[in-house]
């Protein structure tokens, strides 16, 4: 395997792994804080005996994004010294940002996992808001940062210089907000049907029917409402996208030939070196619509780009394929979850949670899907328009030992989270509240 | 601006050999203790450090964003070179930081603890030598700066640099510091009748402190090491070591008559000027390399990122510290004011 190869592999493998223990990490919080607040009015011991389970959870979580999280920091410079180099002061901005927003976090969570009986209640609740608040804070400062990459401003580039720098106009670059908003919203979605789906086995399996609906409940609805509002973020996202990386919108569509009235490929089989996408559904102009809101507007399509400034088109295309198909299914089953509320039959069908269970994972690959548009989309660019990938990497070679012994570690830490989280409900349906 | 950002780049570092110090210490502590004191140390670790070593371990992202931002030339001599080490140390902080927390967070008991002890005592004792030896390398003059890498053997340029007598014996030596913090601060946690284990384990940390702090620098002294030759030279780094051995005196007066918060801030006080000796004697030129030295000060980033960078720690710091300082009061401290 080559040294560039390795490299990619090794960040590609790390993200996708801190993504959904930082994602869990800052959207569980919440959950936990909603159960916490019913507790306090209602003093229903089944929502302290679920607010302690999640907050277990959290401290599990946060952990394992604070780690992996730990390791990226590090990783960024040990793999790409050159991007940092060149690219660290301008955009410090938010990582320094970032670096707070986690601190309060920290401390946050320092005070809430140990505050019980200590604290004065009112205030021990308000530490669990802090978590949630500065844990979403961090998500989108480091997605500010990577919405740098795709839309670099806030330097003068000349002669392979980076002059004139502005932190803050780097930090609030045009893809920050687009960015930042999808991520949050894909989070919350992501982590609320995931949470949602393992109380909703509990149910199916009859186990502490009432504790789980609970939790059901408050996970889902985070779940369904992030889900809904998700398309409209989606619809922003692709045209600024159309806008200013153009040639990632047409590899995300397969879309070979400039053409007015673009149609839009759902599924197919894409062939590179033909250039056809076979078995696809095309819908007339809907591509032209969905990126410039006219029917007949041009797509630029990949031809128009040179070879060596091109995405691997067919990641790119499935990926985006998964994501927005994912999403979709979520937001019915989202729109579902909210007519069951007025149709209270359906709950004790157990085919209505083996729904929920099914869809359990599928937030989170629809998560990753999107990283991969985003990520694969942007090559062979480390900096949009500015610095190539392979110029940033390492000169160690032998990355490839350092990529196996990652994965080794994060695949073991994996299985043993989900051991300890398979765990934690056991014990919980176990427990007399 | 900048010296506001130098400030909180060796402010951070401080806060981060002290506090995560004291943290990994807590680990090495364990380690070397009989299976009973092992039992003992874990309920004592948990109840001190549990509430704030996710806190004591963020200062060590805080110093490599301020170094990435700021210092970007030096930064890039880190990573580049240092890279195996510094691998080495995030695998320990992974697997030390989840080690602790699955320790204490498995909803069920079983023997499944013994491999989350084992794991936590180990990369406690691993992973501060390998900050050491980071350490270590950037003072050691092994570092060979070359413009262009490529001509370099792969063991000269990334395994000589740092696996070399001088940089593991550094590694070495913060360890014990680590253990030496750590000891200190838990006999002022210890339940009744407990305190002389840590008691013990404070005079040989102390002394393995010494041991191998004089055997790095007679090594120093007698290859020839730059580092090692202008400490010595130096008045200033001399009498800073010197207070910082005398003042054993007044720390193991306050251990004795059981005053905790004077006994930790004496052991703190002796690492910082310790550390303060180091940097005293080289600053700015914080990376010596085989022909030269860097300065820390070359190659900053311009002013427009200083300013910006220097106002966000001004806004972070004014925000963490406090809440950082009612949750150490709030918790660590809660035995020291119960018992008063």
């Amino acid at each position: 395997m080559e040294n560039l190869d390795a490299a990619r592999l090794q960040m590609a493998f790390t993200l996708i792994f801190h993504i959904v223990f930082a994602c869990i990490g800052m959207v569980m919080p919440f959950f936990m804080v909603v159960s916490h607040y019913k507790w306090l009015k209602t003093r229903d011991q089944v929502y302290l005996t679920l607010t302690k389970s999640w907050q277990k959870g959290v401290a599990i979580f946060f952990v394992t994004g604070a780690v992996s999280g730990t390791a990226l920091s590090f990783e960024l410079g040990l793999l790409w010294p050159e991007f940092m180099k060149h690219a660290g002061p301008i955009i410090g901005m938010p990582f320094s940002l970032e670096g707070a927003a986690f601190f309060v976090e920290a401390i946050a969570l320092g005070f809430y996992l140990y505050g019980w009986g200590k604290l004065p209640e009112r205030f021990h609740w308000i530490t669990g808001i802090i978590i949630g608040v500065s844990g979403v804070a961090s998500g989108i400062l480091v997605v500010a940062a990577n919405g740098w990459m795709n839309s670099p401003t806030g330097f003068d580039y000349i002669d392979g210089k980076f002059l004139n720098i502005d932190p803050v106009q780097a930090m609030l670059n045009p893809a920050w907000f687009t960015q930042a908003l999808h991520m949050t919203l894909a989070a919350f979605t992501a982590t609320g049907f995931a949470v949602a789906g393992i109380h909703a086995y509990q149910v199916y399996k009859n186990r502490k029917v009432a504790l789980h609906k609970k939790a059901f409940k408050i996970a889902i609805t985070f779940g369904a409402v992030a889900a809904i509002l998700q398309p409209i973020s989606g619809d922003i996202s692709a045209k600024d996208i159309a806008e200013r990386q153009p040639v990632k919108l047409a590899a995300m569509e397969a879309h070979y030939n400039t053409e007015k009235g673009a149609p839009l490929y759902i599924g197919g089989v894409v062939n590179d070196k033909t250039q056809e996408v076979r078995y696809k559904i095309a819908l007339p102009g809907m591509l032209s619509f969905l990126a410039f809101g006219d029917f007949d507007a041009e797509v630029k399509g990949l031809n128009d780009f040179p070879e060596d400034e091109r995405p691997n088109v067919a990641m790119v295309h499935y990926a985006f394929q998964v994501m927005v198909g994912i999403g979709t299914m979520l937001l019915l089953a989202g729109l579902l979850y909210f007519v069951s509320l007025k149709k209270k039959k359906w709950l004790s069908n157990t085919k209505y949670w083996l729904l929920f269970v099914v869809l359990a994972p599928m937030g989170f690959i629809a998560l990753e899907a999107g990283w991969i548009v985003t990520e694969v989309g942007r090559q062979p660019w480390i900096i949009h328009n500015i610095m190539r990938t392979k110029d940033a990497v390492t000169p160690m070679p032998g990355i490839v030992v350092s990529f196996y012994t990652y994965i080794v570690v994060y695949l073991t830490l994996s299985v043993a989270v989900t051991w300890l989280m398979l765990r934690q409900i056991r014990v919980l349906n176990h427990s007399n509240h | 601006m900048l010296y506001v950002v130098l400030f909180f780049l060796i402010f951070s570092l401080y806060l981060y050999v002290i506090l995560g110090g004291a943290d990994y210490g807590a680990g090495i502590v364990e380690l070397f203790s009989s299976e009973e004191n092992q039992k003992i140390t874990k309920k004592t670790i948990y109840r001190v450090m549990g509430p704030v070593w996710e806190a004591n371990h963020i200062w060590i992202i805080i110093l490599i964003v301020i170094l990435w931002i700021a210092f970007p030339a030096y930064y890039n001599v880190l990573v580049v070179y240092l890279h195996i080490p510094l691998t080495i140390v995030l695998l320990g902080v992974t697997l030390r930081g989840v080690a602790f927390v699955f320790r204490h967070y498995d909803a069920i008991i079983d023997d499944s603890q013994k491999l989350y002890d084992t794991l936590f005592k180990i990369s406690s004792f691993v992973t501060p030598i390998f900050l050491g030896i980071v350490f270590g390398a950037l003072i050691s003059g092994e570092i060979p700066l070359e413009a262009d890498i490529s001509s370099l053997t792969f063991y000269d340029a990334f395994i000589g640099s740092w696996l070399n007598v001088f940089s593991v014996l550094v590694g070495l030596f913060f360890a014990a510091l680590c253990a030496f913090l750590s000891a200190v601060l838990l006999i002022g946690e210890a339940e009744q009748g407990n305190e002389n284990i840590y008691v013990r384990k404070a005079t040989i940390a102390t002394i393995v402190v010494f041991v191998v702090g004089l055997l790095t620098f007679v090594y120093g002294y007698f290859s020839d090491n730059v580092f090692v030759q202008d400490f010595i030279k130096n008045p200033w780094t001399i009498i800073l070591v010197a207070i910082s051995g005398l003042l054993l005196f007044p720390l193991w007066k306050t251990i004795n008559s059981g005053n905790k918060v004077w006994s930790r801030f004496f052991a703190g006080l002796q690492v910082f000027l310790i550390l303060l000796a180091a940097m005293v004697s080289h600053f700015p030129d914080i990376i010596i390399t085989t022909t030269g030295s860097i300065s820390l000060l070359d190659n900053i980033a311009p002013d427009s990122v200083i300013k910006v960078l220097g106002i966000s720690l001004l806004i972070g710091g004014a925000v963490i510290l406090p809440g950082l300082f009612h949750l150490l009061k709030s918790f660590k401290m809660i035995k020291i004011l119960e018992r008063k």
